[in-house]
């Protein structure tokens, strides 16, 4: 393998590419939800890139923190894992208001 | 209730395994990859059939390849174990060969992760992979079907038990 290729395999970018394709195939056959957990765990890798690139703040973080501690809750709270969904929507949107037009 | 000390140890060991997502780095020792495999193939399977092959993955940038196209797969395990089921075996099974040998290699995996778990190695079993992408990767022939990934490395933490459901709830008596 090439150096270009073994530095491609390895970004952060690519890996958040595989993981979206694999997804996408995985989200066929799995149940319904995984859809909302496989997007939401997206975000968060996203965040994960953004932090290497140094494209985000203290909000932001904290939005990451809550997305990987409630993420479990599909498995045995379905209920809470929605609310926490709705929860980080809340949070993303309270982030795009603090911004001052 | 009091239990005799071997029962005791086994109930221990079946309550005490968590599914584990936070690995530390260190490495398995190869005699303890080696008890987990054998555990496996002492799992019970239909007609005696053993339809089960394992593929154990200790090299870190294939792990990190494989995680790749592995959406289910959280942290980074040190090693993990492929198990793949055998359709050549499995097809002397007649109709029952896209279901039996599916029980035999759960069977498998649970025996691999309690003895995980007794020498103190966590694990977590994983469907959410992309089977085409490790075929690719592997080199699996097409008769050898991946089935189920089980991760294993030392847990960073032991997870609290989830709620189950119990046994008023699940166990019927002499009728439904």
């Amino acid at each position: 393998m090439t150096d270009s290729s073994r530095k491609l395999i390895e970004d952060p970018h690519f890996k958040l590419l595989s993981f979206l394709i694999s997804s996408a195939r995985g989200c066929v056959d799995e149940p319904e939800l995984y859809g909302s957990l496989r997007l939401i765990d997206a975000a968060s890798r996203l965040i994960d890139v953004m932090e290497e690139e140094g494209l985000v703040n203290e909000d932001l973080l904290k939005l990451r923190d809550l997305i990987r501690e409630k993420m479990d809750l599909i498995m045995y709270d379905e209920t809470g894992f929605i609310e926490f969904l709705e929860r980080a929507s809340l949070e993303l949107a309270k982030i795009v208001k603090r911004v001052e037009k | 209730m009091d239990l005799p000390d071997r029962a005791a140890t086994v109930f221990e060991v079946i309550k005490g395994r968590r599914s584990i997502r936070d690995f530390d780095a260190k490495e398995i020792p190869d005699e303890h990859l080696r008890i987990i495999l054998e555990a496996g193939i002492w799992a019970p399977s239909g007609s005696n059939m053993q339809p089960w092959e394992f593929i154990l993955i200790k090299d870190r940038e294939l792990l990190e390849r494989i995680k790749l196209f592995s959406p289910g797969l959280f942290g980074k395990p040190v090693a993990m174990v492929i198990i793949c089921i055998n359709r050549k075996i499995s097809e002397r099974a007649g109709k029952l060969g896209d279901l039996m040998p599916v029980m035999d290699i759960s069977m498998a995996a649970e025996n691999m992760m309690l003895m995980a778990y007794a020498l103190g190695i966590g694990s977590c079993p994983v469907v959410s992979f992309n089977k085409a992408a490790l075929r690719e990767l592997l080199n699996i022939p097409s008769h050898i079907d991946p089935m189920l990934i089980v991760t294993l490395g030392y847990p960073k933490e032991m997870p609290k038990p989830p709620r189950r459901r119990p046994l008023e709830e699940v166990v019927h008596v002499d009728g439904f």
